[in-house]
């Protein structure tokens, strides 16, 4: 029996280990991407392209050692929630090389448009950004750290500041005449793939919480949801009746770090 | 029990030797005590003369093959000198082992060496990084293990890897199958090779600009002569004859700027001016007023109330001063600001020159200290820079024991900051320090 358990958390560490390669994979893919954006590197820009395959086939095959060790261990608590948070994880994380070679396919587009030294400054401190978020969504999930993981929706936010600044700047070039109509709209997609990634971070960071307490941001929206429902069977027909967490404001989405119940 | 005690000490063969003796004195005293049978002993001694320890012998009579007329003490004393030899043995075998490990943690090279089931056998401190390694390190173990995987089976294999990092890094694998005592492991070797790629660069680099910036202005002079001659127009002559001009002045400002370079380069040991650290920035100010005013660029000078004084090659620091500002004004929009700023602090002394100009791309800013190293060369061309200043900068912060850095951001300009430690404040010991000039 000690053997068995030894082997099956061998088989846990593994997983961790290629998930770690395979996140390493994406942050790798970030400054690259950015490189090939800014530089105007077609040839770079292919290579990224193929490079994505590699990411694919590591997904698949983190993902399918994963199910071979649901179905043949069963694992329970804490270890089932490993498993299952490196399922997500590799969701999460492919996703997020997509969004690279997205801006390598959006590099083409715009290729031989001369962008001005403030918005390639901008997608430097983007490209920073997310492949900060990445590294540090990683660490939360390897050293198992649920309270970094809830930060990283905080520290999100400074990506979103870059973001927004981003698009003013794009406007402004574009009515400057400096920065046509395409270009400008490749430009603001290439923006948003950057803070999607700073997203799929937080996301990250949300189920590591997940995997080390069992909580999800989503139960704080599900446990309000059946409060409505409990108070709206209480006071039948009476929509003016006061429902506290009725008139708070909706978030955009739930902030984890509210802590687990 | 001293014996077992001593045999713990030494690994390898040594052990297994001693083993065997270990063994085989047991076996002797078990037999003496019962009964000193000669047999047993001749049998014990042909025992020892098997396992070659017959050359080890030490008394004259026992020389040969008759070791069965061996006397007990003789017998005994032949064990423990061979246990004492194999000791030794063990312990310079344990010494040199020690002293291998140790070379092998001072090399900045990684190296380890796994069997065939992928287990570390050994290894040095610099391979640690790879083990259980997190973000770029992860990769370059994941390569180690493909490549090891394919020496084990008998292949040398060898790749570089790329990592955008950051920090962005080149490294090399080389793995190689080894067969020590017919078991099959293989070893892999980790090299850095960012510095030695950069230095590379900076070497082709250097040849090429050098050469395109002297040659290009000389190739033009020719042509420009030779027409000259072919030429009626005294209107067109005149024209090629500025031309003329203009290049030669290019060549010369280069030549110029390579001649003090060098001089700096040469001049290390002169830091012999005592100046007021205010007086070193308004000198510079004051020299590159008329051209900030020619390029509607501002200069606000912060500090120049400073009457610290430093010791320093004045006209140095002033050229540095002179250069970033130079640059600052270059690389500034029209009506933009430039701050230099001087301030004493408790560890250094701090010049900054900060623009608001176009900026630097980051992967450009380890390298814009290099000599004719240009960002953008189209733009450098028209600025008509030599593209030695920042290289001056850096040997003259250098030679004042300091060093210069650079922050930079595209769109939003750079700050340059020369930073002298501050043994340089206050007066000589020589009393009559040389004025300024």
């Amino acid at each position: 029996m000690p053997e068995q358990r030894k082997s099956f958390h061998q088989e846990l560490d593994e997983i961790r280990d290629q998930i770690v390669e395979l996140g390493a994979l994406v942050r790798e893919f970030i400054p690259r991407g950015t490189e090939v954006l800014l530089t105007g590197d077609m040839g770079g820009a292919l290579a990224l392209i193929d490079a994505d395959d590699e990411i694919d086939a590591l997904t698949l095959r983190v993902e399918e050692q994963c199910y071979n060790v649901l179905a043949r261990q069963q694992p329970m608590a804490s270890d089932m929630r490993s498993i299952v948070t490196a399922v997500w994880l590799t969701g999460e994380l492919e996703r997020s090389g997509d969004l690279m070679v997205n801006v390598a396919k959006a590099a083409r587009r715009i290729y031989g448009a001369t962008l001005d030294p403030r918005l390639r400054g901008l997608i430097e401190r983007m490209s920073e950004e997310a492949s900060r978020l990445i590294s540090l969504s990683l660490d939360a999930y390897v050293e198992r750290d649920a309270s970094l993981g809830a930060a990283l929706a905080d520290i999100d936010d400074a990506l979103d500041t870059i973001h927004g600044d981003y698009i003013e700047a794009i406007f402004d070039a574009h009515s400057a005449d400096d920065l046509g109509l395409q270009p400008a709209v490749q430009l603001a997609l290439v923006g948003r793939y950057y803070e999607r990634i700073g997203d799929h971070a937080v996301n990250i960071g949300q189920r590591v919480q997940y995997m080390v307490t069992g909580w999800l941001p989503e139960q704080t929206g599900a446990a309000r949801l059946r409060a409505r429902a409990a108070f709206g069977d209480a006071a039948d027909g009476d929509p003016s009746a006061e429902a506290p967490s009725d008139h708070e404001p909706i978030e955009d989405h739930d902030r984890p770090g509210e802590g687990p119940r | 029990m001293t014996i077992t005690a001593a045999l713990v000490i030494p690994t390898g063969t040594a052990v297994l030797g001693a083993c065997v003796v270990l063994a085989l004195v047991a076996v002797a005293v078990v037999a003496l005590t019962r009964r000193t049978d000669r047999r047993v002993m001749a049998r014990l001694g042909s025992s020892l003369d098997r396992l070659g320890l017959d050359t080890l012998t030490t008394s004259g009579d026992s020389a040969g093959h008759s070791s069965g007329d061996a006397s007990l003490d003789e017998l005994l004393s032949r064990i423990e000198q061979t246990l004492r030899r194999s000791r030794l043995a063990g312990e310079q075998e344990l010494g040199a082992i020690g002293r291998l490990q140790e070379v092998l943690d001072t090399l900045p090279l990684a190296v380890m060496v796994v069997d065939a089931s992928g287990t570390i056998l050994e290894r040095n401190i610099a391979a640690g990084a790879f083990i259980d390694a997190r973000h770029s390190d992860a990769l370059v173990g994941a390569l180690v293990n493909e490549l090891l995987a394919e020496s084990l089976a008998g292949r040398p294999a060898e790749r570089t890897l790329e990592l955008f990092g950051p920090p962005r890094r080149a490294v090399d694998v080389i793995t190689r199958p080894l067969g020590v005592n017919g078991m099959r492991c293989a070893v892999a070797i980790i090299e850095d090779i960012t510095e030695r790629r950069r230095l590379e660069a900076v070497r082709t680099d250097f040849v090429a600009n050098i050469s395109h910036e002297l040659k290009t202005p000389i190739g033009a002079i020719g042509l420009l002569a030779e027409t000259l001659q072919a030429e009626d127009d005294p209107e067109v002559a005149d024209r090629l004859a500025q031309r003329i001009q203009m290049e030669s002045y290019r060549v010369g400002r280069t030549i110029e700027d390579l001649l003090e370079l060098s001089r700096i380069e040469v001049d290390e040991t002169r830091v012999a001016d005592v100046v007021e650290v205010g007086s070193i920035l308004d000198e510079a100010v004051d020299r590159l007023r008329p051209a900030a005013e020619q390029a509607g660029v501002v200069i606000e000078v912060l500090g120049s109330e400073l009457d610290d004084s430093l010791r320093c090659d004045r006209r140095q620091m002033v050229s540095a001063l002179t250069n970033l500002l130079d640059n600052a004004i270059k690389y500034s929009d029209p009506e933009g600001r430039i701050e230099i700023r001087g301030a004493v602090g408790a560890e250094e002394v701090v010049f900054s020159v900060t623009d608001h100009g176009i900026g630097i791309p980051a992967r450009d800013l380890d390298r814009v200290f290099e000599r004719f190293y240009r960002v953008d060369q189209a733009r450098s061309r028209q600025t008509g820079g030599t593209g030695l200043g920042l290289a001056i900068v850096r040997h003259v912060a250098v030679n004042h024991a300091g060093s210069v850095d650079v922050e930079s951001r595209l769109g939003e300009g750079s700050t340059f900051s020369l930073r002298l430690p501050v043994s340089l404040l206050g007066s000589p010991p020589d009393p009559s320090p040389k004025e300024p000039q």
